[in-house]
């Protein structure tokens, strides 16, 4: 149906106009789009690696059995279950130029802090900074997987005099890289269709001169600001085939690095 | 038992369906002798609260619909004026269901004209004995498209009266009483009043930038310097007029004389109501909008302030503007397309915006002037004893009589607005030179209008 709609004038009430490709063409012609693609595209690079990593630090970590762990990882867990247009709100809030706790902070060590949300370069920084706070569900998803790591590869590498670092980059990350290609496939999804956090921390607009103006961001402009149903439905395929690219990309990748213990 | 539970299922599905589909606009039932009609309105909390009383006073009033001899009883829902809810609405017409009245921002009605989601009113007016006369130039002009009328005015904000903080003045070494009149002078005094403190500013003078929003910053300074947004006989956007670059220019030389980002820095402190910054004495000079009178009144009666006709340029560098420039804002009513009960629902929006009683009820609910300028109210504001007894509207009034601005009356206008909002950022943020910044907000609402155009014409010779 959108497809269908992708090749229309269409405003939302009235008949749909069939106008060919034109829709496609206008996109490709609109700086705007590239500006969100490439705003889209920033953030997706910064916060799905940054998340991973952090994820699994953490899972790592949490992995321990030290006492008290199960409160850790409950505290680690929480954020991500709080929900989305709250967080945002509430990051609002932190990320405050005057009033906020990060700048606030910053301060403390004598540091004048930016104006994040406010400023464009410090947007999506800040954007990224937030994406950080939920990774408790990543972070679950790599303890549950490294539950999973066979006792004996442990002992039989120490064994051979592998020291802990060793155990990681060579046992603990082999075993669970099937976890980590699916959460970097399940973020870069999520990094392109990156909207509500956006929507709702600058109010529709697209921030400090469109520095948080992403793709899923636009495509709603054009949708429901700008009644242009057509554009935003050629937006959409555009967006699925786009991540449709770089999920086979990563998968043709991922057989370099991703061991399978079943095969 | 499996199958008589999915026919079970299939049962009550069609039954739930019937009854949503039986839905109508309003669920409850008329009483006899008696029309209902529904009215969708904008405003939550106060406003919203005054406003329902103002219906309550027409459903007092017992108006009779035409031509029957039924009472009119309006039913208000909230419906903010936001893009999900006027989605709603667009549904609503769409699907044959829609409110009898709905209220439509004044630049939007071109908008919704031209998608047809709004009745032609133009007869049901004639026959009212409405004439454009009655009400303000600006106002009018909003309502008409394409040589139809599609709504009334509800009411007419003048955007804006200068408003100044007496205080700061004086904390500076300034003449309280004397507000600036030209570009040069407010610069100057913008200069005296914003004081700084270590590397950030402990309240600022003006920021030009920050009237309303980028756009409706732009519109307002673009006026002041002369500007025109819109050629109508030509239909041509002509944000790029050289008037109108040169208040963008001076826009950005606030930022290159003051840094928007230590502006920014001081900014997010602000709010609304008792947070607002000109109550707090951090924004010493601030085009304001009517509203901003309750809001002063309200959490600072003791504030000491002015109001002023805008400044405007008025040497080599600036050029020459608009003396006493200003633009209208303000709510309309409409009906939508495919109401069940037009006539009764036109009575409404006919009491409600041309009869001495509704628009003083419009001045109670909204706190600003009705845009009918023949109304009761707006002759004893405009009269001697109107003047002493409430000096500050009557200033404004004497702001709005003199208004000769509207936003454009476009069918893109919501694009307009977001590509003035863009240039404006890029003007700003990126550096951008003025020119080119409305160069390329001018070409592309440019295009979106004339894809419009295209679309009614291709609609038309169906």
């Amino acid at each position: 149906m959108s497809f269908h709609y992708s090749l229309t004038e269409f405003d939302g009430t009235a008949k749909p106009v069939f106008v060919g490709v034109d829709k496609y063409r206008q996109l490709l012609a609109d700086e705007l789009f590239w500006l969100s693609l490439r705003n889209t595209a920033v953030y997706t690079v910064f916060a799905v690696p940054l998340g991973v990593l952090v994820a699994l630090a953490l899972a790592l970590l949490l992995n321990m059995k030290l006492r008290g762990m199960s409160l850790y990882r409950a505290m680690f867990f929480v954020p991500s279950v709080v929900p989305v247009v709250a967080a945002s709100v509430l990051w609002v809030w932190f990320l405050n130029p005057q009033y906020g706790i990060f700048n606030g902070l910053l301060r403390l060590v004598g540091v004048a802090g930016p104006g994040w949300l406010s400023s464009p370069a410090w947007t999506k920084p800040a954007l990224v900074l937030m994406s950080l706070w939920s990774v408790g569900g990543t972070m679950v998803l790599y303890l549950a997987s490294l539950q999973d790591v066979p006792e004996q590869l442990y002992e039989a590498a120490e064994i051979d005099g592998a020291g802990p670092w060793r155990k990681t980059i060579h046992i603990t990350l082999p075993i669970i890289s099937p976890v980590i290609l699916f959460t970097v496939i399940m973020g870069l999804i999520g990094g392109f269709q990156y909207f509500t956090q956006a929507y709702v921390m600058t109010g529709g607009t697209g921030g400090a001169a469109d520095a948080a103006l992403f793709y899923c961001l636009y495509l709603f402009q054009k949708a429901f600001n700008f009644q242009d149903m057509g554009g935003a439905s050629a937006m959409a395929w555009m967006l699925f085939v786009v991540i449709l690219v770089i999920t086979l990309l990563t998968f043709r990748v991922s057989r370099q690095f991703v061991h399978y213990e079943g095969k | 038992m499996v199958r008589l539970a999915k026919y079970l299922i299939i049962a009550a599905c069609a039954a739930l369906s019937v009854y949503v589909l039986s839905i109508g606009p309003i669920d409850e039932t008329p009483a006899e002798n008696e029309v209902l009609i529904s009215v969708w309105y904008p405003w939550a909390g106060e406003a919203g609260e005054r406003l329902r009383e103002a219906i309550g006073a027409f459903n007092q009033a017992g108006v009779i619909e035409p031509g029957t001899s039924n009472r009119i009883r309006v039913i208000a829902l909230y419906a903010r004026n936001d893009i999900s809810t006027n989605q709603k609405l667009f549904i609503a017409i769409a699907g044959g269901s829609p409110p009898d009245v709905t209220f439509v921002d004044g630049p939007q009605v071109a908008e919704w004209a031209h998608r047809r989601a709004l009745s032609d009113l133009t007869e049901m007016i004639r026959r009212a004995g409405i004439r454009q006369e009655d009400y303000y130039p600006p106002c009018w002009r909003q309502t008409v498209y394409r040589g139809r009328v599609y709504a009334l005015t509800f009411c007419a904000d003048p955007n804006f009266g200068l408003f100044w903080n007496k205080d700061a003045f004086r904390r500076a070494g300034l003449d309280p009483e004397r507000p600036p009149r030209t570009i040069a002078e407010l610069d100057a005094l913008a200069e005296r009043l914003t004081v700084r403190s270590g590397d950030f500013y402990d309240s600022i003078g003006l920021v030009p930038w920050g009237v309303y929003g980028s756009a409706n910053s732009m519109y307002t300074w673009g006026w002041v310097f002369g500007g025109q947004f819109y050629d109508d006989r030509a239909d041509r956007i002509t944000c790029d007029d050289p008037h109108i670059v040169r208040a963008l220019q001076w826009i950005k030389s606030y930022d290159r004389r003051y840094d928007k980002e230590r502006i920014a820095a001081l900014q997010s402190g602000f709010g609304s109501g008792e947070r607002n910054p000109f109550i707090l004495g951090k924004l010493a000079m601030h085009p304001t909008v009517i509203s901003g009178l309750r809001e002063i009144r309200r959490y600072a009666p003791g504030l000491q302030f002015g109001i002023a006709p805008l400044p405007y340029p008025d040497d080599e560098i600036w050029g020459t503007g608009e003396i006493n420039s200003s633009w209208v804002g303000g709510w309309c009513l409409a009906i939508p397309t495919g109401s069940r009960h037009p006539e009764a629902a036109f009575e409404f929006v006919r009491w409600l915006c041309a009869t001495d009683e509704g628009t003083e009820w419009v001045v109670r609910a909204t706190g600003s002037f009705p845009g009918m300028r023949t109304c009761r109210y707006l002759r004893w504001l405009a009269s001697d004893q109107g003047a002493a007894e409430d000096p500050a509207r009557n200033k404004l009034l004497q702001i709005l009589e003199a208004c000769k601005h509207q936003r454009p009356v476009i069918p893109v206008q919501a694009y307009y607005l977001d590509q003035l909002r863009r240039a404006v950022d890029e003007c700003l943020y990126k550096d951008v030179p003025a020119s080119r910044a409305l160069a390329s907000a001018r070409v592309n609402t440019q295009a979106a209008l004339d894809r419009a155009r295209a679309q009614a014409r291709r609609r038309s010779t169906r």
